[in-house]
């Protein structure tokens, strides 16, 4: 058991350390900030002598009706009913969470299919110790961001005069969670895949797959379609973890804690199987591609 | 050390491993052989524990082994036949070795790194980034990393496939000189001539099962049925080959130009009764040299492939010619 501690310690800080020096990262934060900063500047403009009017504001009145036609209404009302920060955060994590998680897809994909993967078994590690590397370092960086995202938000609340209110913490809590999730989802398409390009085409069509779901939901609005993808939900949605989200921020919203915890719980669940999958599927697979 | 117990290997319906029972002993220098498609990598792979077996059992230093046994791992050192890109190749060659040092939890990892470093004259290209490495030194840096946590075994695959010359004395020396200070080899080369050369003792699998496990020098004399001589004459009379027939030693006498060529039997040297023979008759052997069977011979008998042409090739079959031996001047 020490042998993999240390393993996973040791490629973990690798890990670390790659993504510092890596130009991407810093263009992925960047980016993410840059959006947080641009969309709370639109929300500022779209507020008038008579409160929120979000025609004020071209990209902003985009947004809500392709949400608004998306997610239904409600689901608007939700995502702005403290302001804009619920909102905000979560586009502003979005680029952040795809550079992670596709890095780690492509980069595992890539390096079990030229065999770094199997030279690091020659020592003392393991396939597993190699996803959890990958793991460790996608969920520490995406705490730091998080962190990053609060403080920016704070300051911005606290110079706009803005309430960040109690949704914004939950908010804070699910997209820390639905990141895991999406980590996880990567590994094991990553795992179950030959090589970098699969894996990544693997990875972006389950993310897709479980985004169109989520979607056609609400925005599908002819019968049989609608009953169709309502089946197809009902057998698919215990493994989205956008199905947790939704049930968290309800619950946040409505202020059932206790529904709150278990949305997280779930996708906690869903997180430890795929990576339990992972494992036995390299266990069974091997490491070469 | 090592020793395998019924190691098979099936892929479906394919055994790429039968019944495998090889047995490493410590402190020799053990060759590994076989054709393409023999299940030589197959059975590294299971030694290593990147593969399962599909039934059967290795043990290492007498212990079972399978790939969760992460402390036996760090017993094996190991080079593969080609150096892996990926995340690798953008490190320093300091860099990669500490990453391997800490994997392996060596304390004052710096003094071993700089030690090994310097046994393969690679210390001055301690900072250089690997994509910038030749193969040899990437072979050498797969060395290195692989004598790291001072292994008791040292498994090479292909180790001087694609070297110059230069390249693959000194893979050989660094191998020798390791195996003097006690380390036990493990080899698997297609360079016979390289391998009759370092080995102590040589496997030959072919379709995936064992078909020989001897010392080289059991090996060679197993399947020495006659032996070579060659005699430089300054002339060679026209009877001498008829005469030589006579003696009871001679299995066959012919000449070619200047040379006498005989047909001897393996189980002594003759060579001091072939000279006296001739200097009773005037006779002044300016050379004298026995050509004995090479690995590359038996392993073509065995296996039943020619070296030297195509595996499939029909013209592979047991009868291959044999005139690519090493010379034994006397």
């Amino acid at each position: 058991m020490n042998y993999k501690l240390n393993a996973i310690k040791t490629i973990s800080k690798r890990r670390i350390f790659e993504t510092v020096i890596s130009p991407g990262f810093y263009v992925a934060t960047a980016a993410g900030l840059f959006l947080g900063y641009y969309l709370l500047s639109g929300f500022l403009d779209s507020v008038d002598s008579g409160g929120l009017n979000f025609s004020l504001h071209p990209v902003y009145n985009q947004i809500v009706e392709i949400l608004s036609g998306a997610f239904g209404i409600t689901f608007v009302e939700k995502l702005f009913s403290e302001g804009p920060f619920v909102f905000v955060l979560f586009v502003s994590f979005i680029p952040v969470f795809l550079y992670h998680a596709i890095n780690t897809v492509f980069k595992f994909g890539f390096e079990k299919n030229v065999g770094a993967l199997e030279l690091l078994m020659y020592g003392p590690s393991d396939g597993t110790c190699f996803f959890l590397s990958f793991f460790i370092k996608d969920v520490l960086f995406t705490v730091i961001y998080i962190f990053t995202l609060a403080l920016f938000f704070y300051l911005s609340s606290v110079i706009n005069n803005l309430v960040l209110g109690p949704m914004f913490y939950f908010s804070l809590l699910i997209i820390f969670f639905l990141a895991v999730s999406g980590y996880s989802y990567g590994i094991l398409a990553s795992v179950l895949s030959g090589n970098a390009a699969t894996s990544v085409a693997l990875f972006s069509g389950i993310v897709v797959f479980f985004v169109i779901l989520q979607i056609g939901s609400f925005a599908i609005t002819g019968d049989y379609v609608k009953n169709l993808t309502n089946v197809i939900m009902w057998f698919i949605k215990w493994i989205s973890p956008f199905f947790y989200m939704d049930i968290g921020l309800s619950a946040a919203l409505y202020g059932n804690f206790f529904l709150f915890l278990l949305s997280i719980l779930s996708i906690l669940i869903i997180s430890a199987v795929l990576l339990l999958i992972s494992h036995f599927v390299l266990k069974v697979k091997g490491v070469r591609p | 050390m090592i020793q395998t117990r019924n190691l098979t290997k099936k892929f479906g319906n394919f055994t790429a491993v039968d019944s495998l029972e090889l047995n490493i002993r410590s402190g020799e220098i053990y060759g590994f052989l076989g054709p393409n498609g023999a299940g030589k990598t197959t059975t590294i792979l299971m030694l290593l524990g990147i593969l399962r077996p599909t039934s059967g059992d290795i043990y290492l230093f007498g212990e079972k082994f399978s790939s969760r046994r992460l402390d036996l791992k760090q017993k094996l050192g190991v080079v593969p036949e080609k150096h892996p890109a990926g995340m690798w190749k953008w490190m320093t060659a300091g860099e990669y070795l500490v990453l391997f040092a800490d994997l392996y939890g060596i304390k004052k990892s710096d003094i071993r790194i700089k030690h090994l470093l310097q046994k393969v004259d690679l210390l001055e290209v301690k900072n250089k980034r690997m994509k910038d490495f030749s193969r040899g030194m990437l072979q050498k840096l797969s060395i290195v990393r692989a004598l790291l946590p001072d292994p008791d075994i040292l498994f090479l695959d292909e180790p001087i496939a694609g070297l110059d010359p230069i390249g693959i004395k000194q893979v050989r020396d660094f191998i020798l000189s390791e195996n003097r200070e006690g380390r036990t080899v493990f080899i698997s080369s297609h360079l016979l001539s390289e391998m009759e050369k370092i080995c102590h003792r040589v496997a030959i699998i072919s379709d995936g099962t064992l078909r020989a496990e001897e010392t080289m020098d059991t090996l060679l004399s197993k399947f020495s049925r006659e032996k070579e001589v060659q005699v430089d004459l300054e002339e060679i009379p026209d009877n001498l080959c008829s005469k030589l027939k006579e003696l009871d030693f001679i299995i066959d006498a012919s000449r070619q130009a200047n040379t006498l060529v005989l047909k001897i039997p393996p189980d002594r040297d003759y060579r001091k009764d072939i000279s006296r023979f001739l200097i009773q008759r005037e006779l002044i052997p300016l050379r004298l040299y026995e050509k004995s069977i090479s690995l590359e011979e038996v392993f073509t008998m065995i296996t039943g492939q020619d070296t030297e042409k195509p595996i499939d090739s029909p013209e592979n079959n047991i009868e291959t010619s044999i005139d690519s031996g090493e010379k034994n001047e006397l």
